[in-house]
């Protein structure tokens, strides 16, 4: 799952990017309104945690104006106001969830695979396709009941293409939810995940379609 | 006890005392005037008898002796009685005169008490004739008595009526003050609107004008002090949010991550430090906090610690004035530096480089200035009157929001004054004036 963390406060967001990469999640930041609407319109981002207080903009017209543009992302709002009057409008805004500063990483993290299993219409955590099943929140993967240990990369990939549901994803597409700004990626990086994953599930699980890009395969269901 | 019984005692009684004092002295007049003119009229008639008699001597000389009968005259048995004697004998005597009353009387006035009735006897001697005028003192009193009540019950009534007239009248003229008080103490306590819809008399305006502004004025502060608490707390919860998280990515990670973590959570304390530091700081200057301590500060010695507070390493280019060594401010030290400081603080955090911060003190016979200049990027327009606003910041600042508040609020409780314009080097130039002691 790939994050966009909107946040003004750079020491809150370092904290923020490392808890969430701790825990197995792609994510990114950027600290102005602007920033975050260009990250939004143009990179591939599974929920943004948006911060209220923005030097350029205030949060909430930001996340009213990415509304207006029919941008239906998921969005966690981090707030330090904390009356009804105020998450109320929010929610009214937009924003999919709510969360007080402080805040707990634990809850935080829960709360956007929460976002991110309604998004995908699914009321329990565990993605299970056929065979295999996936639990995106623990980092769990299961091959006919027999645990399968994979790296954060592979892990990404593999739920990745669960998510897009047999859809065809690009190695463009695939990389933008596999690595986050800071990080260089080597051209053959991508074929190297694929080929590990291919051998630890098994060759049918991951389809190549030629000149387009990658799918979950129909063997494995 | 009630404005309205307060009042009406009030205008009773002094109504009661002095028209009751009043009419005393009046009736006491009045009694004299009555006996003075019955006294009167007593020597009047025995005057006239004697008169009269003394025209015809011949008419009583001739027959000494008693008279036998008087002569009946028709009437009323009271008024006036009166008897003539020659030497001793009467001559006449009206009817119903009682001759133990008149007997013997002294002459001129006199007053006697015969067979338990009083009498007034006034006597005149004329020729040999005695002429003796009497009246019946239980006359005269009932007289007195119905000329008093005559006088009394008028007034009474009138008395009677205009307290009645005051009962209401008080209450009627309390009527907007009631209306007033119906009106407050529907109110609850965090209703803070001006009060309106009332109608008051023209005298009570002012009054009614006067609490309403209270009102705002309670109303403005209590509205700046929430504003203020609820700034204050989101001012805590971001550096407590970095602190937290960093703590939780601490226990999650290991190695270099978690140690990166630590750093981090300890810069979150550190902000946080400032932050509360900064609140009490301003807390106290805004509040009744007493700071003198008795300590001296003198100008270049304040512009020098605060230098050393702020860029501990150096930093700051310092123009001293060397006339300014023993010129003393009429502010404690510590406040002086702290005012200052802050300035310096706010200078070097907006400040491109090392030495790019100067610091000037200028003496004039009324007070010091301390101009801080930077090479910073300055301020804009609307940005000189939010400077000092609490919690505002510029969009990269890092600062607590309260450095500037905090300068002000030293600046106006002592007297002194903060300007801020661009400077030099286009940079900001804040100058800070703060007064001199007296000599």
């Amino acid at each position: 799952m790939r994050v966009l963390l909107i946040e003004d406060d750079e020491l809150i967001a370092h904290g923020i990017l490392a808890g969430l990469r701790a825990h197995g999640l792609i994510a990114d930041a950027v600290t102005t309104a602007s920033q975050g609407a260009a990250a939004i319109s143009n990179l591939h981002c599974d929920v943004v945690i948006l911060d209220l207080g923005l030097p350029d903009e205030d949060g909430a017209s930001l996340l009213a104006r990415i509304r207006a543009k029919g941008f239906a992302v998921p969005v966690l709002v981090l707030s330090a106001r904390d009356t009804v009057e105020d998450r109320v409008a929010l929610l009214r805004a937009g924003a999919d969830d709510y969360l007080l500063k402080p805040f707990d990483l634990d809850e935080l993290i829960a709360r956007l695979h929460a976002l991110s299993r309604r998004v995908g219409g699914r009321s329990v955590d565990l993605i299970v396709e056929g065979p295999l099943c996936l639990d995106p929140a623990s980092g769990d993967v299961r091959l006919n009941g027999n645990p399968v240990a994979l790296s954060r990369r592979e892990f990404a990939l593999l739920a990745a293409l669960l998510h897009s549901r047999g859809r065809v994803l690009s190695p463009a597409q695939l990389k933008d939810r596999l690595y986050d700004f800071s990080e260089e990626i080597e051209s053959n990086a991508l074929s190297v995940h694929i080929h590990h994953l291919r051998r630890k599930l098994g060759p049918g699980l991951i389809e190549t379609v030629r000149g387009m890009g990658y799918r979950f395969g129909s063997a494995g269901q | 006890m009630t404005l309205r019984l307060r009042l009406l005692l009030m205008i009773g009684i002094s109504m009661l005392l002095l028209w009751g004092g009043v009419s005393v002295w009046m009736l006491k007049g009045v009694e004299d005037e009555m006996k003075t003119t019955l006294d009167r009229r007593l020597a009047m008639s025995a005057n006239m008898v004697a008169g009269l008699m003394s025209q015809n001597p011949a008419a009583w000389a001739a027959m000494p002796g008693r008279v036998a009968t008087t002569m009946p005259v028709p009437g009323a048995t009271t008024g006036i009685m009166c008897q003539v004697s020659l030497r001793g004998e009467v001559v006449a005597r009206t009817p119903g005169a009682s001759s133990a009353a008149i007997d013997s009387a002294p002459l001129g006035y006199a007053q006697r008490v015969v067979r338990g009735l009083e009498w007034r006897t006034y006597t005149v001697e004329a020729h040999g004739l005695r002429v003796t005028t009497a009246d019946r003192m239980a006359e005269r009193d009932s007289l007195l008595d119905d000329v008093m009540a005559a006088a009394i019950v008028p007034f009474a009534v009138a008395l009677g009526g205009s307290l009645l007239v005051l009962w209401f009248g008080v209450g009627s003229g309390l009527l907007p003050l009631e209306r007033l008080r119906q009106v407050l103490e529907q109110r609850t306590p965090d209703t803070l609107a001006p009060i309106a819809g009332v109608k008051v008399p023209r005298d009570l305006r002012p009054f009614v004008d006067t609490l309403n502004t209270l009102l705002e004025r309670i109303g403005t502060a209590i509205g700046r002090e929430r504003r203020f608490t609820s700034d204050a707390a989101h001012e805590l919860r971001t550096p407590l949010t970095a602190i937290k998280t960093h703590l939780q990515v601490a226990r999650i990670t290991r190695g270099a991550d978690a140690e990166q973590a630590l750093d981090y959570a300890e810069e979150g304390v550190g902000r946080m430090h400032h932050t509360l530091s900064q609140l009490l700081t301003l807390a106290k200057v805004e509040g009744a906090f007493s700071w003198d301590d008795g300590s001296v500060a003198f100008a270049n010695e304040v512009g020098r610690l605060a230098v050393r507070d702020a860029a501990p390493a150096g930093g700051v280019r310092i123009e001293a004035n060397p006339g300014c060594d023993s010129v003393e401010l009429a502010v404690p030290r510590a406040l002086a530096v702290t005012a200052l400081r802050n300035l310096l603080d706010n200078a070097l955090r907006h400040s491109p480089g090392p030495d790019s911060v100067t610091l000037a003190v200028h003496c004039r016979p009324e007070g010091v200035d301390f101009c801080v200049e930077d090479a910073g990027p300055g301020l804009t327009g609307d940005e000189y009157g939010l400077a000092t606003q609490r919690f505002w910041r510029r969009q990269t600042g890092r600062g607590s929001g309260l450095g500037l508040s905090i300068v002000a609020a030293i600046a106006d409780r002592f007297g002194g004054a903060l300007a801020m314009a661009r400077g030099q080097r286009g940079g900001l130039a804040a100058t800070l004036s703060l007064p001199r002691r007296a000599v």
